[in-house]
């Protein structure tokens, strides 16, 4: 046989942006959902949360409703996961993120986020299969074993494994030793692999990610003046046949964070479809007579967008570009610390060992939504290659596949991964777990 | 005959209209259930009446001696410490399950790292920079990661390089190695024995490496072109040597004269016997010329000569050859010093102007009298125009005049060119109008 043994693992990836979850074996995730939750503080609009989410329930079954008491006794909190819960608007309904800087921050969600992959997504029990985790290339000890904590303690799982995301990434090309360039939703890291293993002293990470871009993008908009309506906001009637009008709704209870989430759906939605990577890095004079791409809003207006087109991809490459955003002030005062993305690739090299710098030049993978950006790779390409030495020959990689590029490089790896059978030896299992503490996985998981 | 018989078929030959009805009878006689025509054809062709053979019983497989079935079943594997019980689909026959271990389990592999006792590091491995638990902790990271160095570089607490980390461990297990062997002999073919690890070698090599490495595609380009630049200057530096080298004495300049112009100094050398031994023709002359480190100056006159009239044709230069005739200097300078040489250039030079400014000052004298015959049609201008035209009348009277013969004069020459080429525009669309004046005036 080829190497594989179905153990039936299932293979999570939470993300900062979206979590992906599934099956080992498979080659894609059964589950995508964005990896924030809605939630409703209980203790203010205890009845009235209660009838609406009754009638909530009847439009929209697959909700989640679960009543969480979290540890600090705050109080009870309803919280909604997945992509269908957070569509629809609720008063009140905040919506948070679990991950803050690449750091867990708040376990409850990542508890609900779990137990929706689980119980929703893919319907298991999570006592029969083992489970192959996803973590950032540069996760804190603390974490990990909370993670093992909470999931042998609350899934009871059979066994785990906690992998590090270039480690997986790197896997699913092929490849034990290349330099990871993981472009995701809130952060870019680079990080080299070597022989399977993850070389911690020489990952470098900035925080512009997808989700800056989006803000960039959303902001330049609405300094030129084009408002952004979130989808919950308007209502389009048909007056006479093919003419819709749109009709404003007011929401007063909506919150900020939610109206900020819609927006950013809409906008995030404009970057991919009209954000290309420049050539040469973005002159304001160069790019001010471009033809303009036309977008359609979903409230029926449509929009030109320029030079933004260039300018908002190019602050991967160039940080202090987000400085000439009105509106991203705060983000602006840590830019002038920060490298762009062609810098930190070769700082990451040349922190490395001399002997495998030539290899990590030749195998630089690309991974995460941000990096499936047309024309990205070629860029990167293109300014690496003017400042690496002439000795290495410089090779940026990427799967062909968009979609299987933005969502989960990492998750087939994992998926590939947990699928060997000689990796079924490598399993942190509930005994071990027992008998060492959790403090073990550190030795299990490298 | 019998054929038809069966079949059903009239005996006597039918038009084909008909013989497609009884063909619809014939196939479904010949088409068998689950083989193809060609295969049933095999077994002897159109059905008998018993057929030989069962169709169905074709596609039978043979009876299975083993019942296979595939179950999911949990296992365990050897290469595991602990009892951990996985499920897997197991292919099961005849209801028992397969025995033995997990097939994986052989591929665990790992590298025999050396283990030593405390009272072998206290005799043997005590070392001044490398403290005990230092090289505990080494030794487990080898264990742990099968001898990755890079990895265990990374993973190892305190800042060691790569070279310092194999260095201790190779000499360690190399120390141990000897120690524990009953002779010398007994592990002297040991790889770690016979190539020791050879710290400094590594150290020069990675420094080496990594300058290679360090050399961006920038400084590759400015290297190539130091270089380039480098080598332009060693030839032109080489030429100028050569051609600076013994000024020897031209002997026999008399010869020179009467030679040809520029082309085939390679005459020259022959005249001036005594010097050159070697006649070469033109095109290997100058290297002739370097190899015995010569300077014939009539040589490079004529080059600087042929650089300076590169510019004009062939019938410039025997215009410039004329001018020279008649004001009486040699072609070639007789006695030809540095001071006669370079003063002879400057006055080709000169002459190639005159002509120059000449040929020019007709041009123009041409146009503007073309001008004047075709402007009757023109309506008369302003009087402040005919003011103009009388100044720039002015000025071309004193042209015409000072330009009297062929003065060799630097002055007037380089007055006129400027002068006239901001004049020339303006002046034939100006002279139109106070020309058609004037010569209506008169």
């Amino acid at each position: 046989m080829y190497g594989g043994d179905e153990v039936s693992a299932i293979v999570i990836d939470l993300g900062s942006h979206t979590c992906k979850a599934g099956y080992a074996g498979e080659d894609a995730p059964k589950a995508v959902f964005p990896s924030v939750v809605g939630a409703i503080d209980q203790m203010d609009v205890d009845d009235n949360a209660s009838t609406e989410n009754n009638s909530g329930s009847a439009l929209d079954s697959k909700n989640n409703i679960r009543i969480i008491d979290s540890d600090k006794g705050k109080g009870k909190r309803k919280l909604y996961v997945g992509s269908q819960a957070l569509g629809f608007r609720r008063d009140h309904m905040e919506v948070l993120s679990p991950i803050k800087d690449g750091i867990v921050v708040d376990w409850d969600i990542v508890d609900s986020i779990w137990d929706h992959a689980f119980r929703e997504c893919l319907l298991v029990d999570p006592k029969e299969h083992p489970m192959l985790l996803a973590e950032p290339s540069f996760n804190a000890q603390q974490q990990r074993e909370r993670t093992a904590e909470l999931m042998f303690e609350k899934y009871k799982v059979p066994a785990l494994f906690l992998a590090k995301n270039a480690v997986l990434t790197s896997f699913a090309s092929g490849r034990a030793t290349s330099l990871v360039v993981d472009s995701g939703g809130g952060s870019t890291v680079v990080a080299p692999v070597h022989d399977g293993y993850v070389l911690q002293k020489a990952v470098a990470s900035s925080p512009i990610g997808g989700e800056v871009l989006t803000d960039c993008m959303m902001k330049s908009l609405e300094s030129k003046g084009i408002t952004i309506k979130p989808r919950y906001s308007f209502k389009r009637k048909e007056i006479r046949s093919g003419e819709f009008q749109t009709v404003d709704i007011d929401f007063p209870s909506t919150t900020e964070s939610y109206k900020l989430y819609s927006k950013r759906v809409i906008a995030s939605d404009i970057k991919e479809c009209v954000c290309r990577a420049p050539d040469t890095p973005y002159d304001e004079k160069a790019y001010s007579n471009i033809p303009m791409t036309p977008y359609e809003l979903p409230d029926g207006q449509t929009i030109e967008i320029g030079a933004d087109r260039f300018k908002t991809p190019d602050i991967l490459f160039n940080p202090s570009l987000v400085q000439t955003i009105p509106g991203m002030e705060n983000f602006a005062e840590i830019t002038p610390s920060l490298r762009g993305l062609p810098q930190m690739v070769l700082d990451s090299i040349n922190k490395c060992d001399v002997d495998i710098r030539r290899e990590l030049f030749s195998s630089i993978l690309l991974a995460g939504g941000t990096a499936s950006m047309q024309q990205l790779k070629e860029r990167l390409e293109k300014d690496l290659l003017e400042e690496s030495p002439q000795a290495a020959r410089v090779k940026v990689l990427a799967s062909g596949n968009a979609t299987e590029r933005r969502f989960s490089s990492v998750w087939i790896g994992g998926s590939i991964l947990a699928s060997l059978g000689s990796f079924q030896q490598m399993w942190f299992s509930k005994s071990e777990y027992e008998e060492h503490g959790a403090s073990y996985i550190q030795r299990k998981c490298p | 005959m019998d054929a038809k018989d069966i079949l059903g078929l009239p005996k006597t030959p039918l038009p084909i209209t008909q013989e497609k009805k009884p063909q619809p009878k014939k196939d479904s006689q010949r088409k068998p259930d689950g083989i193809s025509r060609e295969v049933y054809a095999l077994t002897g062709g159109l059905a008998p009446l018993m057929p030989s053979i069962d169709v169905s019983q074709l596609k039978k497989r043979p009876p299975a001696v083993e019942k296979i079935s595939w179950e999911w079943l949990p296992f365990t594997s050897s290469a595991r410490k602990d009892n951990l019980q996985l499920y897997h689909w197991v292919r099961v026959v005849n209801g028992v399950p397969p025995t033995g271990d997990y097939s994986f389990a052989k591929y665990n592999k790992s590298v025999n790292v050396v283990k030593y006792t405390d009272e072998e590091y206290d005799k043997y491995l005590v070392d001044s920079m490398w403290s005990k638990e230092e090289t505990d902790q080494l030794f487990d990271l080898c264990e742990r990661f099968d001898l990755r160095f890079i990895v265990i570089a990374d993973k190892f607490p305190l800042s060691r390089t790569v070279e310092e980390l194999k260095d201790r461990y190779y000499s360690v297990s190399r120390a141990i190695l000897i120690a524990r062997a009953p002779s010398h002999a007994d592990v002297s073919g040991h790889p770690l024995v016979k190539d020791a690890y050879n710290i400094s070698q590594e150290k020069e090599r990675k420094r080496a490496l990594c300058m290679v490495l360090s050399q961006t595609k920038q400084q590759e380009r400015k290297d190539v072109e130091v270089l380039a630049e480098a080598k332009k200057i060693a030839e032109s530096r080489m030429i100028a040597r050569d051609a600076e080298q013994s000024e020897l004495p031209v002997k026999s300049n008399a010869e020179l004269e009467s030679a040809e112009m520029a082309n085939v100094p390679g005459d020259v050398s022959p005249t001036s016997n005594v010097q050159f031994p070697s006649a070469e023709v033109a095109p290997s002359t100058l290297a002739s010329l370097r190899m015995l480190h010569v300077y014939l100056r009539t040589y490079a006159l004529d080059q600087m000569v042929q650089a300076a009239s590169s510019s004009a044709g062939l019938r410039t230069i025997k215009r410039i050859e004329q001018t020279l005739q008649d004001l009486g200097v040699n072609l070639k300078p007789r006695v030809p010093t540095k001071a006669v040489c370079a003063e002879h250039l400057e006055l080709r030079k000169e002459i190639l102007t005159l002509l120059n400014l000449q040929k020019q000052l007709q041009y123009k004298e041409a146009e503007s009298s073309c001008f004047r015959d075709g402007s009757y049609t023109d309506i008369p201008g302003t009087p402040t125009r005919s003011h103009r035209g009388v100044d720039l009348d002015r000025t071309f009277v004193p042209d015409s005049m000072g330009f009297g013969g062929e003065r060799v004069g630097k002055r007037d020459q380089k007055r006129k060119g400027p002068g006239r080429l901001s004049e020339a525009p303006s002046s034939p669309a100006q002279s139109k109008r106070p020309r058609k004046l004037k010569a209506s005036d008169l």
